[in-house]
């Protein structure tokens, strides 16, 4: 561990760790695939479209969020996954078995709903216990199975209670205990912290992280919610109109979005856009002409070579946190402070308008307590290697950058 | 108090049948002053506001509105606006949005000019960004945009008192943080007062010039954000505001200094610093350290408190990334957070560590909570 300390102090983005980052997503590649979903296609009897001939695929014991604005497919897909929905084309394949005919009850899948839904006449045992009838396993495992999962769960003192008198932690350990019970290859959430006080669901997502590494089974969690994504998530699943934007590990879909669309969907960004005037003699550079002025970007997130860009007109990305302040950077713009906002613990967001382009914004995010004021003009920069171009603005055909991303 | 705050409530207390909602709450918010009121939920932050507004009845106490009893003042004739968190209800149907907008300033009962109510309609809109839903009815706008219609209503009345409960609580992410900034925009621009009710930490504690911590209808704490996540008046405010790590313990005082304690937790004894009073000797009191002060590794080395743990996960974020060690003597998984990416790889997880806070960053507090039937022990689960 103490080889990698110092990184500690390093902004997030170098080459350096661009490259330690492929490395890692490596690692995990070679984790066993348990579902891989192909080519899915869903149209509803009224000719809705609702996901679009997707791919991706989950890796055993891995912690994957789909997630996507309001009417992107997430749910479909997860009704897809458990066989509430009947798949119109593609396959789903599940631990080496192609289930997108099979029963839902056959499916060895588990799901976990909105609002946990537990059975109320039930005791928090029966509750437990009630999927294994269907199993058929001799009768002193299926109760070794109930008692394990009640102690692991911290569940013992509750046994004989009715749901209606549990904490809505416990609602959510019994409604995990009653899936995970069935030892099931994969675990479906849909949305199960969605309404919920704040500091409350804070807790029970460390709950659930607590849980997800105790069992090792892989988990499949739905939400609109992309900060919930981000604290939850081993792989980030990025849907929209019915497509995937993107599916990787946290760190690939943050650091090296593949569209404009994800870039602002999961975290916060800078989107700025401009005509490529060339390259570096290597390529690994690019010199972009925009509004505010002319800025070098690094070039290997592209899917194109660099050379072939040229002449284009691109999109890159920057995060709030990678901007900073003064001028010792390759990139800089002239700014005026539009709103600082300080948030104890946090540090602060400082709220831009560039001076050459005043109706456009950028974000600022430090750590440290920031002394300019509203008003004050101030110089902020960034080095190309922050910098991430952006192939395309969505998967999707059609979605304009400025008036369905940037816009509201 | 001075007279000329905005809003100044005194001794202030409502029960209903058998329970107490609010219990001799007092505070002030000054003019011009964003105060944000924060508490779990059942705290009694609405029926404040209700209070307030004149909607709820309090059984004790008083209500100043710029200096007036609020008493004197008939419900109608407040000079405040009022924000609903559910403005789905509250918006009429089957008028346009600039209907619900004028309609806000037909209520008050100076004779408006029409010229006058159409530009400061579109002046409104044009604030909130969203003039082009000028002719449009509330069914047609997006759940941002209806929310943003009911501001317009009640900010079009320039009152000087706008009273807000959890008005961005049902947006979602982006929507939020854009309305943050909006929020903060309005305010500054209109001059007014407001009192704006969340239970969304990050919210209040970006937004608030002055927050109002409320626990069980009492309050814990009034002060400026900072004040109130650095230096917690209560274990209750501590644990409540913010993520923490706690530790209970036996506090004996140390020699060197006036304030520093020791804790014996069940992982060791810990270098404390007291918060507000010293908490009797051998008395069972809650120590915490947030997640930002829990250093690992080789930066936990010389750390005034320094345990040996074992790292069990980290969840990288994007921003930044949050660690769990477990430590022995300890029922709960310690948290501990880095700015940007992780400093260690799948080979570090089972490793041994050593974890380390100073004695600055570890506060014990002398007051568990201004309730009196919360307990050290309640606090551990916040």
């Amino acid at each position: 561990m103490s080889d990698t300390e110092p990184r500690a102090e390093k902004s997030v983005g170098t080459t350096a760790e661009q490259t330690e980052a492929d490395t890692s997503s490596e690692e995990t590649a070679t984790r066993e695939t348990v579902l891989d979903v192909s080519g899915l296609t869903k149209i509803y009897p009224d000719g809705t479209l609702a996901v679009d001939d997707i791919d991706f695929s989950v890796n055993a014991g891995n912690f994957c969020v789909i997630i996507g604005p309001s009417g992107c497919g997430k749910s479909t897909t997860l009704h897809s996954l458990v066989g509430k929905v009947e798949a119109t084309e593609g396959t789903i394949t599940l631990d080496g078995t192609e289930i997108t005919e099979t029963e839902t009850y056959d499916r060895d899948i588990g799901l976990v709903f909105q609002d946990f839904q537990l059975f109320p006449h039930l005791t928090v045992e029966e509750n437990v216990r009630y999927g294994l009838e269907r199993l058929d396993l001799p009768a002193d495992e299926a109760d070794q199975r109930v008692s394990t999962i009640m102690e692991t769960m911290q569940l013992s003192g509750a046994t004989g209670r009715d749901p209606g008198e549990l904490s809505a932690g416990q609602k959510q350990r019994v409604a995990l205990a009653r899936s995970l019970v069935l030892e099931p290859k994969l675990l479906l959430l849909d949305e199960p912290l969605g309404d919920m006080d704040y500091k409350l669901q804070k807790r029970m997502e460390r709950e659930l992280l607590e849980i997800h590494r105790e069992f090792d089974t892989t988990f499949v969690y739905v939400t609109h919610d992309q900060t919930q994504a981000m604290r939850l998530a081993d792989q980030i699943v990025v849907m929209n109109d019915g497509n995937v934007e993107q599916s990787d590990p946290v760190d690939a879909v943050y650091n090296t979005p593949e569209t404009a669309f994800v870039a602002t969907f999961v975290g916060d960004s800078n989107i700025l856009r401009g005509t490529v005037g060339g390259t570096s003699e290597d390529g690994s550079v690019a010199r972009v002409e925009t509004d505010l002025g002319q800025f070098e970007t690094r070039t290997d997130n592209l899917d194109a070579e660099p050379s072939e860009v040229v002449g284009t007109d691109l999109a890159f990305s920057i995060r709030p946190q990678h901007l900073t302040l003064g001028e010792d950077v390759r990139n800089t713009v002239r700014c005026r402070v539009e709103d600082v906002i300080t948030r104890p613990g946090k540090g602060a967001q400082v709220v831009l308008s560039p001076l050459s382009a005043p109706t456009a914004e950028l974000q600022l995010r430090s750590w440290e307590a920031v002394s300019a004021r509203e008003g004050d003009e101030i110089t902020v920069g960034w080095t190309p290697a922050d910098a991430v171009m952006l192939d395309r603005t969505s998967v999707v055909e059609g979605i304009d950058l400025e008036t369905d991303i940037l816009g509201e | 108090m001075s007279s000329t705050a905005a809003i100044e409530v005194d001794d202030l207390s409502k029960s209903y049948a058998d329970e107490t909602v609010l219990q001799e709450v007092s505070f002030a918010v000054e003019s011009g002053e964003f105060c944000v009121v924060m508490g779990p939920s059942g705290s009694g932050k609405s029926t404040l506001l209700g209070c307030i507004a004149g909607l709820v009845e309090h059984d004790s106490g008083t209500v100043r509105l710029s200096g007036e009893s609020a008493e004197t003042v008939p419900v109608r004739s407040r000079d405040l606006g009022y924000v609903f968190q559910e403005f789905e209800d509250t918006l009429f149907p089957h008028m346009t949005v600039a209907e619900n907008v004028a309609f806000g300033l037909e209520q008050q009962d100076a004779d408006h000019d029409r010229a006058e109510v159409d530009s400061r309609i579109d002046e409104m809109l044009d604030l909130l960004a969203i003039p082009d839903t000028r002719d449009s009815l509330p069914t047609e706008l997006s759940g941002g945009q209806q929310q943003r219609v009911e501001l317009a209503r009640q900010l079009v009345r320039q009152t000087d008192i706008l009273l807000l409960d959890d008005p961005l609580a049902d947006l979602d992410y982006k929507l939020q943080k854009r309305m943050e900034l909006e929020m903060r925009d309005i305010h500054a621009e209109m001059n007014s007062s407001f009192l704006y009710v969340t239970h969304n930490q990050d919210q209040a504690l970006k937004l608030a010039d002055k927050l109002v911590v409320l626990n069980r209808g009492r309050v814990e704490q009034i002060g400026t954000p900072e004040a109130v996540y650095y230096r917690p008046a209560s274990a209750f405010v501590g644990r409540f505001v913010g993520d923490s790590n706690p530790f209970v313990g036996a506090v004996t005082a140390d020699d060197e200094a006036e304030g520093e304690v020791s804790v014996e937790t069940g992982i060791g004894r810990m270098a404390a610093t007291v918060q507000g009073g010293h908490p009797a000797d051998d008395r069972r009191a809650l120590a915490m350290v947030r997640p930002e002060s829990v250093a690992f590794d080789s930066a936990a080395e010389g750390r005034d408190n320094v345990f040996t743990a074992r790292l069990i996960d980290w969840t990288y974020m994007g921003e930044e990334t949050e660690y769990a060690f477990e430590v022995d003597g300890l029922d709960y998984v310690l948290q501990a957070v880095s700015r940007g990416r992780p400093t260690v790889t799948e080979a570090d997880l089972g490793t041994t560590v050593p974890v380390g806070w100073d004695r600055a960053d570890t506060l014990c507090f002398e007051t568990v909570s201004s309730a009196p039937t919360v307990t050290v022990d309640d606090l551990m689960r916040v």
